[in-house]
């Protein structure tokens, strides 16, 4: 099993979502976070007074596949968050040892 | 007044002719016997020791027969006059040598023939040897009851006709301004009870008492029933030793004074040591020596001087204070005097509401429970009859600490929804969906409170938020578009629309103005759409704001969105604003309000727009659409919103065949201040010497904007207050004001030496409370170097620092002028020879305005 992390602009999110489940994976962990990545954020001006943005609001998703499916799973991600611009994101891919089901204690392969 | 009153002095004197002849001799004979037979009576109820309130009664009322028997006799009246009982003889409480107070009322202007009614009703009052407080006054002297003696008003709150129309006291009292009557009677009962107290070094243990004036005496009781009667008529059934134990110390001390009226033979109310026995015998007092006599008859009397002194204390500390009309302020909150006037009159009850917000006290159960009864029987319209009350309401809904807790009362009374009909549809309504955590009528009022939060003390990370709140121009507008937000909710399609069509039944039965009308439909209609934007759009997408600052328009309306949609959100549940959100919505904001004082200059009217054919299709007959084109081609798309048709077809007229040398200027008054609108034709230091004619007249420059056609001619609005009121006081004020304006724009008059005094002044007065910010930009605009000023607000300001580009040799094209609070923010378009600044006379001109605005120039 792989976990996917993918953060990506907060618009892009519904569709991100809507790509993932065209190839079945409907489960998935969305969470608001803030950060940067080589934008590095950006200097504002508001009022004739410069303030520092450096970090920018972001889309967490979070979404553990079978390994067989890991592959098109970042690919759909990659595909429905690109705009090609920097900003886009990043997607992260991390292995899971062990999964297990709260309500019945039940472990998944 | 004061002539009535020299009259009155001068002919009601006891030296005044009487009537000889035989009949009126003896009228005065037997009216003497019939008085005589009446104080008999009292004094021998007094010798038995009962003369309290029965026998009291009794001798008023004969008092009352016999001024009747007067009225009857004092000849023919020419107008309708009456005569009511005051004081003591109001209460129908008067002892055997107590004055007989009268208020003697006129309908109308008193005359010759009155004149002679009053002598010879007053006159036989004298000849029988009584004491006579008489007051003489015209209905119409009502209007300035106020300021009259506070003795007179004392005795009035005990006022009972006698004799006459009784009508006329409701006329004389309609005439008064009863609140503002009833809080200067109180305040002067609470100063007389004062300064008499201080008179027996405040304690009412006097071995010697005087019975009606010690602390605890007859005056301190009718003191506590005055104080209930202009406050809270049930005042002293909730506090102090309660109404019967007052009975009866009312009672015990009028027998008394009785008793030393009748054995000293005239007004004496001192319960001497000597008089203590005869009074303790004439009450009947046993005892095996005078002295256990007294003894028992003293204990009696401090037990009832306690009392009444409990109850008088419970009353000065407890009364509701006046604080309106039929409203008083008491310890549950906002009360109405008189529930049942109240009741009929729907008008009145939002000044219920608005003495809470004002006192920051709730409205009283029981004056909610009276709206609450009564609320169902009246339209929307009873609610706001006229054009002040309609004033009040926007009044009331302006955003402050408190609004949200006094809806949420009128909305659980029924009344909310009784003047707004359509916020009825959401009562207790049920939107089911996954994230909605309130019905919707309590979303609603939520989103005010969450508003009403970001005024005391915002978290640090809303302070932006909260600035944004106080610099609005009309909040109520936007506290009336979020109780008009989600009405639509009754119906499961689109909200927005039919929540913007429900608010439209309600623009004409407040009768908004078109302005008010257009930004309550906006914020209703839209009130998603920037949410929508924020949190679902790429709005690092420069297009994505552009669009959105296209569709928004104004910097006022950005303001009044961004906070409509922080306080949706919050009050969708406790989770649902995230920081995260906040974020986005601030950054949205800023982008967007960069965007509209940044960039504006860059889009310029087009033939294509929507708001351009509007213009052309209704076009007056004397205008072509080629010269309205003409007119508008090379302006920013932001003077469309700015200026209505009528202004567009004015201008248009106006700037036709203008001459090189022409200026036209005029002045309008608006709802806060005054508005100066000015066309002519560039010309160096043109808008620095119109800003400087304005301070030289001592005007506070509040909003304004500056357009320049490619052509060169220029539309300029000043909005300004007129604080030193020369518009106002002068008759010729506007037409000097112009012509000055005119002299110093075209160059024959200098207004700098006329400015510096004031300067100088406002320099001294004013000393800057933060470090001005002075922002050079040339990125955000494809035509012009923008500068951005943000200073602590002074006279002059406008002046010195356009001055100061001028002199470093800039165009002045566009300007935004606002002022927040005590902050200028004022953007500047500017070109050199038709062209951006370069880097360095951008540095030339930063470094002029700061050496300006550092007050080094």
């Amino acid at each position: 099993m792989k976990l996917i992390k993918a953060i990506v602009r907060p618009n892009k999110v519904d569709e991100v979502k809507a790509a993932l489940e065209k190839i079945q994976i409907s489960g998935m962990t969305v969470t608001e976070v803030r950060g940067h990545g080589k934008q590095k954020g950006h200097t504002a001006i508001y009022r004739g007074q410069e303030y520092n943005v450096s970090l920018l609001p972001k889309m967490e998703i979070e979404v553990v596949v079978p390994d067989s499916m890991a592959d098109d799973a970042i690919k759909a991600i990659i595909a429905s968050a690109r705009t090609g611009e920097i900003g886009d994101g990043r997607v992260f891919v991390i292995p899971v040892l062990e999964s297990y089901k709260i309500r019945t204690g039940e472990r998944e392969s | 007044m004061s002539d009535l009153l020299k009259w009155k002095q001068h002919h009601m004197s006891h030296d005044l002719p009487l009537a000889r002849d035989g009949a009126h001799h003896d009228a005065r004979l037997a009216r003497a016997a019939r008085l005589e037979a009446a104080r008999g009576e009292l004094r021998e109820a007094s010798a038995r020791g009962e003369g309290g309130r029965h026998a009291m009664r009794q001798y008023s009322h004969r008092m009352d027969a016999l001024i009747q028997q007067l009225y009857a006799d004092a000849g023919p009246l020419t107008q309708s006059v009456a005569v009511f009982a005051l004081g003591g003889y109001g209460r129908r409480e008067l002892c055997l040598h107590s004055d007989v107070d009268v208020l003697i009322l006129f309908a109308g202007t008193i005359g010759r023939d009155d004149e002679r009614f009053l002598h010879a009703f007053l006159n036989p009052l004298w000849d029988l040897g009584l004491t006579i407080g008489h007051h003489v006054r015209e209905v119409a002297e009502g209007g300035g009851l106020e300021s009259d003696n506070s003795e007179f008003l004392l005795a009035l709150t005990d006022a009972r006709p006698v004799v006459g129309d009784a009508t006329l006291l409701d006329e004389f009292l309609d005439a008064a301004n009863l609140p503002r009557t009833h809080a200067r009677t109180l305040d002067a009962l609470k100063g007389l009870i004062a300064e008499r107290h201080a008179k027996f070094n405040d304690t009412l243990y006097q071995l010697e008492p005087d019975v009606k004036d010690s602390p605890g005496g007859l005056r301190d009781l009718f003191g506590a029933h005055t104080i209930a009667k202009l406050t809270d008529p049930a005042l002293l059934a909730n506090g102090g030793a309660g109404p019967r134990a007052m009975d009866d110390a009312e009672e015990f001390l009028l027998r008394v004074r009785s008793v030393l009226h009748l054995d000293t033979g005239r007004h004496h109310n001192v319960l001497s040591h000597e008089l203590q026995e005869r009074v303790a015998e004439r009450l009947g007092y046993t005892g095996a020596t005078p002295s256990q006599r007294v003894e028992r008859l003293m204990g009696d009397y401090f037990r009832h001087a306690r009392v009444i002194d409990r109850s008088l204390r419970f009353a000065l500390k407890a009364a509701p204070a006046p604080i309106g009309e039929n409203l008083v302020r008491g310890a549950d909150g906002i009360r109405f005097v008189d529930a049942r006037e109240a009741s009929e009159r729907p008008e009145t009850w939002l000044g219920a509401f608005q003495a809470a917000l004002d006192a920051a006290c709730p409205v009283s159960d029981d004056a909610l429970g009276t709206i609450g009864q009564n609320a169902g029987r009246f339209a929307a319209e009873a609610f706001f009859p006229s054009a002040g009350h309609r004033d009040a309401l926007l009044r009331f809904l302006r955003l402050r600490p408190g609004l949200y807790a006094r809806l949420s009362e009128m909305h659980e009374c029924g009344l909310l929804g009784q003047m707004f009909p359509e916020f009825k549809a959401i009562n207790c309504r049920v939107v089911r969906d996954f994230y909605h955590k309130y019905t919707v009528d309590e979303h609603t009022l939520l989103t005010i409170r969450n508003l009403e939060r970001l005024l005391d003390h915002p978290p640090r990370d809303r302070e932006r938020f909260a600035r944004l709140l106080s610099e609005l121009k009309a909040s109520e507008l936007l506290v009336l578009s979020l109780i008009y937000h989600d009405v639509g909710k009754w119906t499961d399609e689109d909200h927005t629309l039919e929540s913007a069509r429900m608010a439209h039944q309600m623009f004409d039965r407040l009768a908004l103005s078109d302005e008010q009308r257009a930004e309550v439909d906006f914020l209703v209609r839209e009130h998603i759409r920037m949410s929508l934007v924020a949190f679902r759009r790429d709005t690092e997408d420069p297009e994505i704001v552009r669009q959105f600052a296209q569709f928004i328009g104004v910097e006022e309306r950005l303001k009044m969105l961004c906070l409509m949609t922080l306080a949706d959100v919050e009050a969708v549940s406790r989770e649902t604003l995230t920081p995260w959100k906040e974020e986005l919505l601030w950054r949205l904001y800023v982008d967007t309000y960069n965007h509209l004082t940044l960039t504006y200059g860059d889009e310029v009217i087009d033939r294509e727009q929507s708001q351009h054919s509007a213009l052309l299709a209704q076009l007056p007959p004397d205008l072509s659409a080629d010269e309205v084109s003409a007119f508008l081609e090379g302006l920013p798309r932001r003077y469309m919103q700015l200026f209505s048709h009528e202004a567009v077809y004015k201008h248009v007229r106006l700037a036709r065949d203008l001459a090189p040398d022409a200026v036209q200027a005029w002045l309008d008054k608006v709802d806060s201040g005054w508005e100066l609108t000015v066309l002519t034709h560039d010309r160096p230091f043109l808008f620095s010497n119109i800003s400087g004619v304005l301070s030289s007249y001592g005007m506070d420059i509040l909003r304004g904007f500056a357009f320049t056609k490619p052509n060169g001619l220029i539309v300029d609005l000043f909005h300004f207050t007129d604080d030193e009121r020369f518009l106002e006081l002068n008759a010729e004020g506007e037409a000097e004001l112009l012509k000055t304006l005119g002299e110093v724009v075209l160059g024959q008059k200098e207004i700098a030496a006329t400015l510096r005094g004031r300067e100088q002044g406002a320099f001294r007065r004013k000393l800057p409370g933060f470090a001005p910010v002075v922002h050079c930009d040339n990125d955000s605009s494809r035509r012009y170097t923008i500068v951005e000023i943000v200073a602590e607000d002074a006279l002059g300001l406008l002046y010195r620092v356009s001055r100061a580009m001028s002199d470093s040799g800039c165009d002045v094209d566009l300007v935004l002028i606002a002022t927040e609070g005590r902050r200028a923010i004022d953007v500047f378009h500017l070109t050199r020879d038709g062209r951006k600044l370069t880097l360095e006379e951008q540095a030339d001109v930063t470094t002029n305005l700061q050496r300006v605005l550092e007050g080094r120039s």
